[in-house]
């Protein structure tokens, strides 16, 4: 017998019989047909109910009398979906909610979708999905398996190891982290943890992880280490820079383009226009990389004006690509 | 995560009370919903047609009959009702949710959150390993700033109007005018995009935010297009330029190359055993990929084409000169 089939048997009975099912009567139900016997068997069975747990369904178990037997259950309040009541707002919330991430190969997608199909079983004839505003997260599947062993890795407070390329270095240095949170800022996953090499809270960004994200395996439900209270993922990010700590930075446009200052990259501090139409802007920079990235996009119609070490971070850029191509020429 | 029996019992669990919900199921609407192929619907009815309740005579196992290529099922009437929402299932919504509420789609207060609440309620747990305590740890941020006109762009989406746009072509380098009708907003890799159809070339566009210039509101001049139905993998299309585009491949040193997925989410990628990438796309707009490709600097080669060469080596010595 499959151990899907023996699963399923095992949630149907226990969630059918209405009373305690003992063990005695598991093996010969649902374990008749099992090769295993004994102890092996039992251990069988506590897989089983661990496999089930994963999953969300909780076999309970109690004490019978008056033999003092163990007995079994699904509770069928538990095992259920309740009917959530939602009102007409509340559904087109959660409906628009659950379709951010659909089909962006994230390990949200799916779990998203399923929640969607539960909700529509109170609602007669379902939403109408026109109605509900669109608002969507494109993306293609990338970094999912480092995805989700970081997932695991902050559901059981669990070490994970893996080769990190930091910024200006070229070689990539063995890191082992305590997983404290995961982020997305501009469309890039960073993960954040203390780094057992440098001693304290580093983000990472998933696009320098040069191998795969692996989790600590030994004593799986003993926690590796505690997040400490004081941790709060919104204002922890500690940014790596160039030559210095974090702050603000000046850039310059041209005048074509001065519309565009305040669309992307960093939060806007102040800005003030020139005489000839040129714009200078003080932004509040977080990732100092992404920053410099963005504003080379617009060519040399934006200049960073200071500080010095984005300055030297935007002219290597240049300079590199410049030496690239003549390189291949 | 659920690992791949895990996966697979929470599709069965859920595939059962859709067919039972009316009567029976076509095989289409079961692929549609569980985003399942053919063989996997009927490889676990297979498997569903052995199980049942003690003492599995043919009168206790659950039954399956295929007829019109509608499914139908009988004895499963313990699973009439899906599973509860699951762990995973609400840790999705809370970071969708928070999200959306960052980026200032709800307001605090707002449906959004009492529904989410009432998600949370149901779900079994609290402290380590629950949904909400993981959710405290996730953070997405969609997008840093949305821009000016995010108000009137939902406005149009919710009333139906068509909206008139001032757009700045960063490939042409001037500022066009169109009249288009919204139908959706789109999020990707940090930038968001108003995807619309244009009445001017009778196609589907999407716009840059932070590219508009102005956004007006107007009466839609045309029938509506929005009932065709929005299916993400056509909305991931969108991104992808026409045939007649340039054929550009490039090669990187390390794998932050990947990054044109930012850009170019068609592009296609090839890893070679010297830590190498290979990364082949088409675009139309090989100018403002020569801007875009100098946050590279020295770990890119430019294999074609040598228009693309021609346009990096302008565009950094304009650059430098700009730095002095």
């Amino acid at each position: 017998m499959e151990k899907i089939e023996r699963l399923i048997n095992l949630t149907a009975y226990l969630l059918e019989s209405g009373r305690p099912v003992t063990f005695g009567r598991l093996c010969r139900t649902v374990y008749a047909d099992v090769s295993s016997k004994g102890p092996a068997l039992h251990r069988m069975f506590e897989r089983d109910k661990d496999e089930l747990r994963e999953m969300g369904i909780e076999v309970r178990a109690e004490t019978l009398e008056p033999e003092g037997e163990t007995g079994y259950t699904i509770p069928r309040d538990e095992y259920y979906l309740p009917h959530l009541e939602l009102s007409p707002a509340e559904r087109v919330a959660l409906t628009m909610v659950s379709r951010l991430f659909l089909g962006t190969g994230t390990p949200f997608s799916g779990p998203a979708h399923s929640a969607l199909l539960k909700f529509a079983f109170d609602v007669e004839g379902g939403v109408d999905a026109d109605a509900v505003p669109h608002v969507h997260w494109v993306g293609v599947p990338r970094d999912r398996r480092l995805l989700n062993a970081i997932l695991d890795g902050l559901t059981g407070h669990k070490d994970l190891r893996f080769s990190y390329r930091s910024m200006g270095s070229s070689e990539p240095v063995q890191r082992e982290v305590s997983p404290y949170g995961l982020f997305n800022r501009r469309g890039s996953w960073y993960l954040v943890g203390r780094c057992h090499l440098r001693r304290e809270v580093r983000s990472f960004k998933l696009d320098r992880v040069t191998s795969p994200i692996e989790v600590n395996r030994k004593k799986p439900h003993k926690p590796d280490f505690e997040v400490p209270d004081s941790f709060d993922l919104r204002s922890e990010t500690r940014w790596e820079w160039p030559g210095g700590t974090g702050g603000t930075a000046r850039v310059r446009f041209e005048p074509r383009l001065a519309y565009g200052f305040s669309g992307g990259g960093a939060r806007v501090e102040g800005s003030r226009r020139r005489e000839d139409g040129s714009v200078d802007v003080t932004y509040v920079v977080e990732d100092p990389e992404e920053f410099v990235d963005w504003i080379l996009e617009f060519g040399a119609g934006a200049r960073i004006l200071s500080p010095p070490g984005l300055v030297d971070l935007a002219v290597e850029r240049i300079r590199g690509a410049l030496e690239a191509v003549e390189g291949n020429a | 995560m659920l690992n791949k029996i895990g996966s697979r019992l929470n599709r069965i669990l859920l595939m059962v009370p859709l067919i039972l919900r009316e009567e029976g199921a076509s095989m289409e609407e079961l692929c549609d919903a569980l985003g399942a192929g053919r063989e996997e619907i009927l490889a676990d009815l297979d498997v569903l047609f052995l199980c049942g309740l003690p003492d599995y005579g043919p009168g206790d196992l659950i039954d399956r009959r295929i007829l019109d290529d509608r499914v139908y099922l009988s004895m499963a009437d313990f699973f009439s009702r899906p599973l509860t929402i699951t762990t995973d299932e609400a840790l999705a919504l809370l970071v969708a949710g928070e999200a959306l509420v960052g980026a200032g789609f709800f307001e605090p207060g707002s449906p959004a959150g009492s529904a989410l609440k009432k998600v949370g309620d149901v779900v079994p747990g609290q402290g380590r390993g629950s949904a909400e305590e993981i959710a405290r740890h996730i953070d997405v941020k969609l997008g840093a700033n949305p821009g000016r006109w995010w108000e009137v762009i939902e406005e149009g989406l919710e009333r139906g109007k068509d909206l008139r746009l001032e757009y700045y072509s960063f490939s042409r380098g001037d500022v066009t005018s169109r009249d288009v009708e919204p139908l959706s907003l789109v999020t990707s890799y940090g930038h968001w995009y108003l995807l619309a159809w244009c009445r001017r070339v009778e196609g589907r566009r999407l716009f840059r935010l932070d590219r508009i210039i102005s956004v007006e509101m107007i009466d839609p001049t045309g029938d509506g297009r929005s009932d065709d139905g929005l299916e993400m993998p056509e909305l991931v299309g969108e991104l992808k330029p026409g045939r007649n585009a340039h054929y550009v491949k490039l090669r990187f040193s390390g794998r932050e190359g990947r990054r044109l997925l930012e850009e170019w989410p068609a592009a296609t990628f090839t890893e070679q055993d010297d830590g190498t990438l290979t990364v082949v796309l088409r675009t139309r707009n090989l100018s403002w990929l020569s801007r875009y490709l100098i946050r590279f600097g020295d770990r890119l080669r430019i294999e074609s084409p040598k228009k693309l060469r021609k346009l990096v080596r302008e565009a950094a010595s304009k650059m430098l000169e700009v730095y002095g």
